[in-house]
């Protein structure tokens, strides 16, 4: 059965990444990066983590997920995509007028979106008051909440990081996609957030580092939950920016990337066919 | 006879605590001044104190709301309008969501305290958020009135909380409010004044004196400040040659800039005068001498309305 789950999870990234690096190219710019360094996490928590139901996605029984770094959206539309949330060809009307896609997630347009988000710092607090809910009414589900690391240059990630270890809300899952990389330089060039992992836990949060590229490494962090009773639970997820295309892993160029030199497009068809071509031998 | 505001309030929440079990009391550390106090004491359960942290307060009010809940939140109104600002708009009023603002303090009820807790910009801000309702009270029965319409209503709403004791304002024994309606408080021919909250008051002592002058005016009071039928505000002003918008709030984008954008390109051929505060104004001192400072007192409204009138 775990197997079985982390052969669906390794299968669905590839897809995930392959819609991603095309559709960019398709459309001609998106958040390649941000959107191919987080991936292998949204695989793994919509296959065989989070608890969910794509023919009721509101159902009351789900786990919820936000994603706090909205601009990473194309992994999370082809992750539902992947689960049957919408139909594959919505991609076709990636940020064109009247698309369900837009460049940022948008709850009243995509099935199975459970929060518009799009400006950095408001998914944590969103996290907060959904978990607490979940206390008032004695219910088991769960939030999980992706942020990315330059994200936490925001007051309100800390604000809320404070309320939720008060009010002991162990129901909460936060996720770091630790690419090391924000638009204009590295997170520690920029703002530094280190000591990270010290940080969260002398704001009373349990921590744990993964390779957050390694599937088996994440469904192992995140097999059992909480980490531990009345404490919300974080991951540091050490990510490639880009990883998959190539020419854009690790580089701070590729945050939103404009394909138009023709060789690297060419070589991002070459990735996709070969992220395609990769799931038959898995 | 006079009312506090905040006692009138504590009153009204607890009443609504025991008739509706899905409604919560969410505090910035604000929930005993806002009048929360004896809600929490009956429903301890049904308290989520944020502490001093507005921003997380409104993505925890969204996340309540879209679990089922009625969060309803206090705050002192320039930190809940200003600091959360991008929250309301991003997180309950583009998407919509059941959650009731309380601002504490709103206009000049802190004018001893300074610029920063001053709150004349609320309205400016709350009125350009997608869908939000904005009620402003102005007395005891109002402030029963705009709870229960924000708690009975199912979207987001921006209550602003008046802090000085309030006269009651007459009223029809049979009247029904509901969102979206005004209510004519006084028949006049020589000038018509719209107002809310605080001001109505002030607003009807000025008729008095402007009454002894001569001088008959017709007021329109607006328990809800936003939205305001535009069809029914045209009919209303018609008749005048003079209309006077009278605000505890900034003259700069506030009410009367919202009733100027109704009357664009309507068919009224009057003209529209706006009384209120200065923006930038740094006066500080009793709550009275600053309502006179700013030409907001019952004399100073007659003798602005007056002056208008002579010109």
């Amino acid at each position: 059965m775990k197997n079985e789950s982390i052969l669906k999870m390794k299968i669905n990234a590839n897809r995930i990444r392959s819609r991603i690096i095309t559709t960019v190219l398709d459309y001609g710019d998106g958040h390649a990066g941000p959107s191919l360094s987080c991936t292998d996490i949204l695989s793994v928590l919509y296959n065989g983590v989070m608890n969910i139901d794509e023919k009721n996605p509101k159902s009351p029984d789900r786990d919820y997920f936000i994603l706090s770094a909205g601009h990473k959206c194309l992994a999370l539309y082809a992750t539902l995509i992947e689960r049957g949330y919408e139909d594959e060809s919505v991609m076709q009307t990636y940020n064109r007028l009247d698309t369900k896609v837009p460049g940022h997630p948008d709850e009243q347009k995509f099935r199975g979106v459970d929060f518009s988000t799009g400006s950095l710092g408001h998914g944590l607090p969103l996290a907060c008051g959904v978990a607490t809910a979940m206390k008032l009414k004695n219910r088991m589900n769960r939030v999980f909440v992706l942020m990315g690391d330059g994200e936490h240059g925001e007051g309100s990630v800390w604000e809320s990081a404070s309320f939720a270890s008060h009010h002991k809300l162990d129901n909460i899952i936060a996720i770091v996609d630790r690419n090391h990389l924000q638009i204009n330089g590295t997170t520690e060039q920029i703002q530094s957030i280190e000591p990270l992992k010290e940080r969260y836990k002398a704001f009373g949060w349990s921590v744990k580092t993964v390779d957050g590229n390694n599937i088996e490494e994440l469904y192992e962090a995140l097999y059992s939950l909480p980490f531990k009773k009345n404490k919300p639970s974080l991951i540091i997820a050490n990510t490639i920016k880009g990883k998959g295309l190539s020419f854009a892993e690790n580089n701070v160029d590729y945050h939103h990337w404009n394909p138009k030199d023709p060789k690297e497009i060419a070589m991002a068809r070459a990735d996709a066919r070969k992220l395609d071509e990769e799931v038959f031998t898995l | 006879m006079m009312k506090d505001p905040r006692k009138v309030f504590e009153a009204e929440f607890d009443k609504i605590g025991a008739e509706n079990p899905l409604v919560l009391a969410i505090s910035c550390d604000s929930a005993k001044g806002a009048g929360m106090a004896t809600f929490i004491h009956h429903y301890p359960k049904r308290y989520v104190e944020v502490g001093i942290s507005e921003q997380t307060a409104i993505g925890v009010c969204a996340g309540l709301a879209e679990t089922g809940f009625k969060p309803v939140l206090a705050a002192i109104t320039p930190f809940l309008t200003m600091r959360a600002y991008e929250q309301i708009r991003n997180d309950i009023g583009y998407t919509h969501r059941n959650v009731t603002l309380v601002g504490s303090g709103g206009g000049l009820a802190y004018s001893t305290l300074g610029s920063s807790h001053e709150a004349i910009e609320d309205i400016s801000l709350m009125r350009t958020i997608p869908n939000m309702v904005i009620l402003v009270p102005g007395d005891g029965n109002e402030i029963e009135q705009a709870l229960r319409m924000a708690i009975a209503y199912n979207g987001p709403v921006y209550l602003r909380m008046p802090r000085q004791e309030l006269r009651n304002i007459p009223v029809d024994s049979d009247e029904k409010f509901a969102i979206g309606k005004s209510r004519t408080l006084r028949h006049g021919k020589d000038v018509l004044v719209l107002t809310y909250g605080t001001m109505i008051n002030e607003t009807l002592d000025a008729c008095e004196i402007l009454l002894t002058q001569g001088i008959s005016t017709s007021v329109e009071s607006f328990l809800t400040v936003r939205p305001i039928d535009a069809q029914m505000l045209i009919q209303r002003v018609r008749d005048y040659e003079h209309i006077v918008t009278i605000e505890e709030h900034s003259k700069t984008a506030g009410f009367g800039g919202y009733i100027a954008e109704l009357l664009a390109d309507k068919d009224f051929k009057g003209t529209q005068h706006i009384l209120g505060v200065e923006e930038g104004s740094k006066q500080v001192g009793p709550y009275r001498e600053i309502l006179m400072i700013h030409g907001l007192s019952a004399e100073k409204i007659a003798a602005s309305i007056a002056a208008i009138l002579k010109k």
